[in-house]
């Protein structure tokens, strides 16, 4: 019996492990010079890359990268950003440019302005501030 | 010209049939050439220097890694080749990362001469292939690229890496990338206990200052103390020799 726990224990792991990679990788290739922020790390100032970034821990100033943009659920930012894809579960303060596709996971917090061509939502997710978008007409 | 630096621990008796193999094999592919002794003279540096002047276009160290930073640091800017003939697997990592093998079998890849531009840190002066360690303080803070700052978590390890293995949390480091990578590690709690975390940022060049704590820097395996320490890349610098097996 203890083996078929510990099985399905190993399953739900990988099947986890699986789910992060997979929500990363499929949000395209930067150009392999990828930046992460660990949780428990503190950045301050203005960081530009030209490659992938990962955020789980906190950041003050501004992000530019021409990569794709992860933002974890333990993260906090007071930053303006700027990227071209960008998968967001912890707390903005700040505006959002971002070129692509924008997911907001259910934990998601931003406080600020966004300006997206394609916007994803999810329910629980709280967004206090202007959402633009490309190709978006006025209503008359 | 071939110029072999023998670190002072291949000269025992323990590695008296092994080096008697080297010689043998070396002469036979025709790059055998003198020999310097680090145990025989002060600084390693002069001999080298006096070699390079006198004509050496190949530099071998013969030992382990720290033999190779002793060659790396006395050969500078000098337009010569380096390689390596590990003796120990132990104190072995760059040369397996440059895909040499071990002993004897290592002069085969010499001849071979395949001959690869890599990129060298440096932190405060020291050069380094590998990696350089600086314990932390409480007040440290990682000035990168004039821009931005990092703040290492108390109960933390920074790493500037040019050229390393992947491990569970990072990359692989490579060494013709033209930048060196600032990690910092540190733990994190989930569900399942402790986990491993690492801070991974490339850049070109850094301040790391411990707020005027004296810590301990190791530089590919060599150890030194300091207060501030500047980093930076020299890319495509140094052209050394590499195997098939190479991991870049």
């Amino acid at each position: 019996m203890i083996h078929l726990w510990i099985g399905a224990l190993r399953l739900f792991i990988y099947l986890v492990n699986m789910n992060a990679k997979n929500s990363f990788y499929l949000m395209g290739k930067g150009n392999g010079e990828e930046t992460i922020i660990a949780h428990g790390v503190r950045m301050e100032g203005d960081f530009q890359s030209g490659g992938n970034i990962v955020i789980e821990g906190e950041v003050h100033g501004s992000i530019k990268t021409q990569g794709d943009l992860r933002i974890g659920d333990a993260a906090v930012i007071q930053a303006t950003i700027e990227s071209a894809n960008a998968s967001i579960s912890g707390t903005v303060e700040g505006n959002l440019k971002v070129n692509g596709r924008l997911e907001l996971a259910s934990s998601a917090k931003i406080t600020g302005d966004i300006s997206v061509e394609v916007l994803s939502i999810a329910p629980g997710a709280t967004v206090n501030g202007q959402v633009s978008m490309k190709g978006a007409v006025a209503l008359e | 010209m071939y110029y072999y630096v023998y670190d002072d621990f291949v000269q025992g008796q323990k590695y008296e049939r092994e080096m008697a193999l080297v010689e043998t094999r070396l002469t036979d592919l025709e790059i055998a050439g003198k020999i310097a002794r680090l145990a025989l003279f002060r600084d390693p540096k002069e001999s080298i220097h006096e070699a390079i002047q006198a004509g050496a276009k190949t530099i071998i160290a013969v030992g382990n890694d720290q033999t190779l930073r002793h060659v790396i640091d006395a050969v500078s800017d000098a337009e010569v080749v380096i390689g390596i003939i590990p003796m120990t697997k132990e104190n072995n990592m760059i040369a397996e990362i440059l895909g040499i093998p071990l002993g004897v079998a290592a002069c085969d890849v010499i001849s071979q001469r395949m001959v690869s531009s890599l990129d060298i840190g440096v932190v405060s002066g020291h050069r380094f292939l590998y990696s350089a360690l600086i314990q932390t303080s409480p007040e440290m803070k990682i000035i990168c690229e004039d821009h931005f700052t990092l703040f290492p978590p108390k109960k933390s390890v920074v790493e500037v890496r040019n050229m390393t293995f992947a491990d569970k949390v990072t990359r692989a480091a490579n060494p013709t990338d033209g930048k060196i990578e600032i990690v910092i590690r540190n733990e994190g709690r989930s569900i399942f206990g402790h986990k491993s975390l690492a801070t991974l940022v490339p850049l070109k060049q850094a301040v790391i200052s411990t707020g005027g704590t004296t810590v301990d820097l190791t530089v590919d395996g060599e150890l030194f103390e300091g207060e501030e320490f500047h980093v930076s890349v020299l890319p495509s610098r140094m052209k050394v020799i590499t195997g098939k097996e190479r991991k870049f």
